[in-house]
Parts: C-alpha cells; structure tokens; sequence
C-alpha cells in the first residue's frame, strides 16, 4: 500500500492493514456516519437513487471480480440479475419464505446458473466466451418470460417488501440501510477476496492463463469460482432489485443493461475495488443529471415541450467516448493519481 | 495546525457539505407563497418506445400549457407540472416516481404498461394516485390506487373479436385466430383476455407468438403462424413491430386473405408511415376519435398541435395524451370542489378526484370517464377503426368494454 512520507510499516499486521494511518480511519468514519445519518437529510428521491447506486454496486463488482480480476468477459450479467431477483420473487411471494432465504437463495441459484453457462471458459476466451455468455443472457429471459406457472411470464410478479425479523423495509429510509450494509459487506470482501491466494490466482489467470496454469493454478477450478462469485454477487443484487422495485418483468433485464454494466467497470475502473463504486456513482449520477436538466432547460428557454428530449442519449454517448479517450484506465486511476498527489503535496514531481 | 492537517480538515467537511447539499438543491427554492397544484408526468420521451412517447409527451405538456395560460389553471390554481423522461427503464421509473412522491405531488401519470408496472408498487405502498394512458390488465387487477385512463390491451382483444365475429367471420364453425405479441404486458395483455374468452365467444387460437419492440424481421414467425392456416392475425404492439409484421405478412403472400387486427398501442399514423400501402384494410381497435372529427376539444388541440408539434399532426397518441391532460385537470377540479384547496393530499385527490369522476366528457376525444367500484378503468368504451385509402377511418360508434374476470394472484 502506498502511504504518506514518513508513515513505515513494522509489523505484517500493519502491512496488511486496509485502513492504515489515522486520516484513513477518519476518513472512513466520516463517510459512514454521513451513510448512514443521510437518511435524516436526503428526501426520498435522493434515496431511492442511492439505492439503485448501492444495488449497481453491488452486481457491478460481482462483474469486476469476473472480468475485471479473473478476465472472463460476460454479456449476460442482466441476465444472473434476473435470476436472482426472480429468485427471490418466487420463493417470497409464491412460497411465502423469508426474504433472508429469499436474498441468500437468489445468490447461490444465480452462482450455480453461473456456473453452467462459465463451463465454455475453460475451453473459450475473449470475444468466444463474451458471445457464450450472450447467450446466457437471452436463454435465461428467455425461460424467465416462459415459465409462467412459475416467473408469471410477461405478466410480471409482484414482490412484498424485504422483511428480517418482524422489521419490515418499505420505505426508501429503511431500505437504503438494508441496501447500504449489503453493499459495505460487499466492498469489503471484494477488496479482502482480491488480497488472497484466489484473488492473486484470478489475477494470473487474466495476465496469462497459460504461465498461470505452468505455476499450478487450476484454471478449471478458478475460472469457475470466479463465475460463481461473480453471479452470486448479480444474484443478490437482483433480490434486492426485485424488493425495491415491488414488480418485476423480465424486461427490466435487458442485453443493453448487460452492456451498460461493462461500461460502468471500464469507465470505473477494471480490477479495482473502487472502480465498481466510481464507475456506479458516475453513470447513474449522470443519467439522473440529465433527466433533472432537461426539463429545467425547457422552462428557463421557454423550450418546445419535448425539444431537450434529445440531451440524454447524446450527452451520455459523449461522456463514455471522451471517458474512453481520455482515462481508459478509469476513474479509480484517476483517484489513485489524486492519493499519490496528495501523498507528496505540496511536493510533487 | 499544519497546511496538511488545514487540507484533511477541508477536505472532509467539503465531503459532508457537498452530500448535504445536494439533496437540499433539488428541495429547491420556497419561494413565493402562491399555491400550485403539482402533477407529476413521467414520460418515455427517449428510448425503444419514444415513438409513442414523444407525441404522448408532447400533447401533455401542450395541454398543460394551454390549461394554465388559457383556462388560468384549474379553479384559479396554475397546474405546476414536473415531467421526467424514463427513458423506458424500470429502474428510471422507480427513482422517478419516489422523486415524485418526494416533491408532494398529488398525482401522477405514465404512458405506458411497462412503466406503469415499475412504478406501481411503490406508488401502492405510498398510496400515491396515479394512471397509465396505455395499460394492461395486471396495472388494475386487482384495483389499489393505479387506474387505466381507458380500456386496457384485454379489452381490445374483446372489442375486436366480438367485431369480428359478429360483422366479418361468415365462415363455417370457430374461427382459428393467431396472435402476434410484444414480448411484454402490451403484449400478453391481449393473451390474458384471450385465455378467458376465447373458448367463450367461440374462437380457437391455433398460434400464439411473439416479438420485440426492436424486430427487424418475423418472417420465420410469420412462416409458422401461416402454416397453420389462420382466418384472424390479431397483433398487440407498437407500431413500429407491428409494421414490420404487416409488411412481412404482405411479403408471405398472407394478407391479404386473412383478416389482420391490432391492439390500440399499434393503430397510430406511424403505423402508416412505416408499412405504407401494405396497412390498407388492417383493422384496429382504438379508444379515441380521429383528427378532423366534429367535437369540442379538437379545435382547440389541433391550433396547439400545429402551433407547437406539427410533426405529430394525425398521430393517435397525441389525442390520447391531449385527453389525458383534461383528465388530469378534471381530477383536480374535482378533489378541490369537494375538500378545498387547503386539504389536498394525494389520498383526498385519489377519494375526492378519481373516485368521484362520473360522465365526464373529455371535449369528446374519447368515451366518457367514469369511476366504477371495482373497476379502475376509467374509461371503458373502443371504436374499431379500418386503414382505407391511407387513412385510420372509424367504422364503428362507441363499444363498451366489459370488466373481464381476471384473476391474477
């Protein structure tokens, strides 16, 4: 880890450290405390947005630990969403379970799912897996939209809201700290799983699966973890999803969400913890800036009803070529370039 | 304190003002103390469905414009609109309609089923009132707090087939229909009504399949559905699938021949432009007049309509979305007749407004509006139209479409 001049390590304690000087403890806590008092000061827009952010943050490093990590390459994640939300859907609504069984099995079902369509990986790579895991995506809507007696086909299905306990978590308040403490447990053991021996292994395979293999490391084996844990982590973010939400259709899982999740990893960051959480907070800002500017445009201009309509879908084009251009290694790149220039300031080469 | 020590400290209050804020920017302004009465619109402006949302949006927005300008509001009130574009996306909708409900609005509305369904739990939770222009039955069954501004997708299948069955069909026995679905509830709506009536009015369907809003090509559908020698191929879309299904079916040599029907989310003038001449004798089911009919709102969205959207001139969804606006309006007129100004809430909007609507008119765009216990359709007549000469021409008066038994879980 790097760390501000003058600041050694003594102990393997130390060097293991996440948080390691004070100013990282403090820093961690203040931003928990803001989490976690937001609800006292954000209304309930600002809310429910942070709560789509901290679902996408969720199923997006579920994504980073597959493809940016281990290097697997998957089109379909909106379709491992989609499972685990309906997961979830069916077990709580139709059986009636607790949605903690609900969460838990929409991870593991969607892992074991991921598991099927990752098998391809041992013998396919690159852009062969990448149109392998297309097909995961439309042969799961496509048994999700079929299934009726089951998923309630294009109909939909009506979610009840998550309950633990007796405590049940309707309102946008309640639900952002369902949603928040999923997603720091989340961050916290994408960023501790990329320090261990199958995080360095998933590394190795994405650098060089051959020189990987040469050194003893079961690409089988990995490959596969790696895909469970990747859809296990798109399966819980789809349970949480389908309770937000309150209805689901398999339509709300589209190849273009799929696509959209591999470029909140690109424009975060690729194999790094907070590139997930930069790439998140980027993308879905922005959408949510461009849906608040274009009416106030209208009203300020004296506008054509309609006329801003166009802003959206050009302006996020935009963002995502010029964020290609400009900082193809993301914004956790750019972060770390911030770090490393505070480190030295006011001292920098 | 040292510069480094002076920058963390910063640094970390910037941090907590800069969150802090945010929500309190888009709280906005108090302001003057004049009172509004807010409506929220959350609109498909952008998207795979903007066809029919753009024009939606448009008519909306204009009627709100002339409401306010030229009617001064509503009982003195200016209608204080906050639209977002949802751009088609459930997760968009949701965040819209919690913004929505944030910012006190009294009601709400959307265009479409798909979007209905994303906010409509959440909304239900709230008891936040609101209604889609365009919905399937799952939106209202069983009714909460979400109404349909007119029949729904089953309905339209009911409407049709009963017209059919009654003015075309002279063959012998049950008619073998087959339906041509968008993959979602404006889809599968129409095959909900179906798989209640058909056996009933005396209709077999022999095919059902399905398309998405972005088909560029359903030939190999079409081959199949052929093969099993259809009289009726009953389609419930938009229309840019559904032009492409028309076409291919020109392409197959099966219409004409067989009688083609549509769902009112198809039968717009786009429909037209897209497939051309290959539209002519389709059939459609639609809940609103045409352009150019004699009643009293049209003089009015047509001098709007030219002024502001010409491009939408002749497009169904405008009417739809106009009528939309006045209902809007009615609604609030009503909750403020009956409980004042000063105790609006979306629940005494919902009681007082939706629940208390009875034969309004709608300048005559579509059938009147009335709310039934029960049934949260708010309008519940159709017309069957026919494409002749390149025009989507009325051939029958108001049909009521009866509450289907539905019974979802």
């Amino acid at each position: 880890m790097d760390l501000p001049a003058g600041t050694r390590n003594y102990t393997y304690a130390q060097d293991m450290a996440i948080f390691r000087t004070k100013t990282h403890w403090a820093m961690l806590l203040a931003l928990l405390v803001i989490l976690f008092t937001a609800p006292l000061y954000w209304g309930n827009h600002w809310l429910s947005v942070a709560n789509l952010i901290g679902i996408t943050i969720i199923a997006a490093t579920g994504l980073n630990i597959l493809t940016g990590y281990c290097g697997q390459l998957s089109i379909g994640h909106a379709g491992f969403i989609a499972v685990g939300a309906y997961t979830s859907a069916v077990l709580t609504n139709r059986l009636e379970l607790p949605f903690i069984v609900g969460l838990l099995a929409a991870g593991i079902i969607a892992g074991l799912i991921g598991l099927i369509f990752g098998t391809p990986s041992v013998r396919v790579k690159g852009f062969y897996l990448a149109i392998s895991t297309i097909a995961a995506q439309f042969i799961l809507i496509w048994v999700i939209n079929h299934w009726t007696s089951v998923t309630g086909g294009f109909r939909g299905i009506s979610v009840p809201p998550a309950s633990i306990g007796g405590m049940i978590f309707v309102s946008q308040s309640s639900q952002f700290y369902l949603i928040l403490v999923i997603t720091v447990l989340v961050v916290f053991l994408a960023k501790n799983l990329a320090r261990t021996r199958v995080g360095r292994a998933f590394v190795a395979i994405r650098d060089n699966d051959l020189a990987a293999e040469v050194m003893g490391i079961n690409l089988f084996r990995y490959k596969l973890l790696a895909f469970f844990i990747g859809c296990f982590l798109a399966g819980i973010a789809g349970s949480l999803l389908a309770h937000w939400i309150g209805f689901l259709n398999a339509e709300n899982f589209s190849i273009m969400d799929s696509i959209l999740y591999i470029g909140i990893i690109i424009i975060g960051g690729l194999g790094t913890t907070t590139g997930p959480i930069f790439g998140v907070i980027f993308i879905r800002m922005l959408q949510q800036g461009i849906t608040f500017i274009a009416p106030v445009l209208e009203s300020t201009f004296a506008l054509p009803a309609g006329f801003t309509t166009g802003i959206g879908p050009m302006v996020f084009g935009l963002a995502i070529v010029l964020f290609l251009i400009l900082e193809p290694r993301g914004l956790a790149h750019r972060w770390q370039l911030f770090k490393a220039s505070y480190r030295l300031w006011p001292f920098s080469y | 304190m040292n510069w480094k020590k002076l920058l963390k400290m910063a640094g970390i209050v910037s941090l907590a003002l800069m969150i802090t804020i945010i929500p309190l920017l888009s709280a906005g302004c108090a302001g003057t103390e004049e009172k509004t009465l807010k409506a929220g619109f959350s609109i498909c402006y952008t998207g795979v469905a903007a066809e029919k949302g753009r024009p939606m949006g448009n008519a909306k927005l204009d009627c709100m414009k002339y409401i306010n300008e030229e009617l001064g509001g509503v009982a003195g009130y200016q209608i204080e609109v906050i639209w977002r574009d949802n751009q088609y996306d459930a997760a968009k909708a949701a965040t819209i309609i919690n913004e929505l409900i944030a910012a006190d609005c009294l009601m709400f509305t959307t265009n479409s089923s798909k979007m209905m369904a994303s906010s409509m739990e959440i909304a239900n939770r709230a008891e936040f009132p609101g209604f889609a222009v365009f919905s399937s039955p799952v939106c209202t069954h069983p009714p909460q707090h979400i109404y349909a501004q007119m029949p729904d997708y089953g309905d339209d299948w009911a409407a049709f087939a009963k017209y059919y069955l009654e003015n075309i069909w002279q063959g012998e026995g049950r008619p073998k229909m087959a339906l041509h679905l968008l993959n979602n509830p404006t889809g599968y709506g129409a095959q909900d009504a179906a798989l209640v009536l058909a056996d009933e009015l005396g209709i077999d369907i022999v095919a059902i399949d399905e398309h998405t809003a972005t088909t560029t090509n359903e030939i190999e559908s079409l081959t199949r559905i052929k093969g099993l020698n259809p009289d009726i191929l009953y389609i419930s879309s938009t229309p840019q699938p559904t032009s492409i299904i028309v076409k291919n079916a020109v392409e197959l040599g099966m219409y004409p021949g067989i009688t083609i029907g549509c769902g009112h989310a198809s039968l717009t003038s786009v429909l037209i432009e897209l497939a051309g001449a290959d539209t002519e004798g389709v059939y459609g089911v639609y809940p609103t007049v045409n352009w150019g009919d004699d009643v009293p709102a049209m003089a009015k969205m047509t001098e709007y309509c030219q002024e502001y959207h010409p491009e939408d001139y002749g497009n169904m969804d405008y009417v739809t979305s106009w009528a939309e606006g006045l209902i809007v309006a009615e609604i609030l007129r009503l909750a403020i007749e009956n409980v004042g100004i000063d105790n609006l809430t979306p629940q005494a909007i919902e009681e007082y407004g939706f629940q208390k609507l009875d034969n309004f008119d709608v300048g005559g765009l579509h059938g009147p509006v009335t709310y039934t216990s029960g049934d949260n359709r708010l309008s519940k007549s159709v017309r069957v139209f026919q494409i002749l000469d390149g025009e989507i021409t009325p051939i029958t008066g108001w049909v009521e479409a009866p509450l289907i038994p539905y019974e979802f879980e």
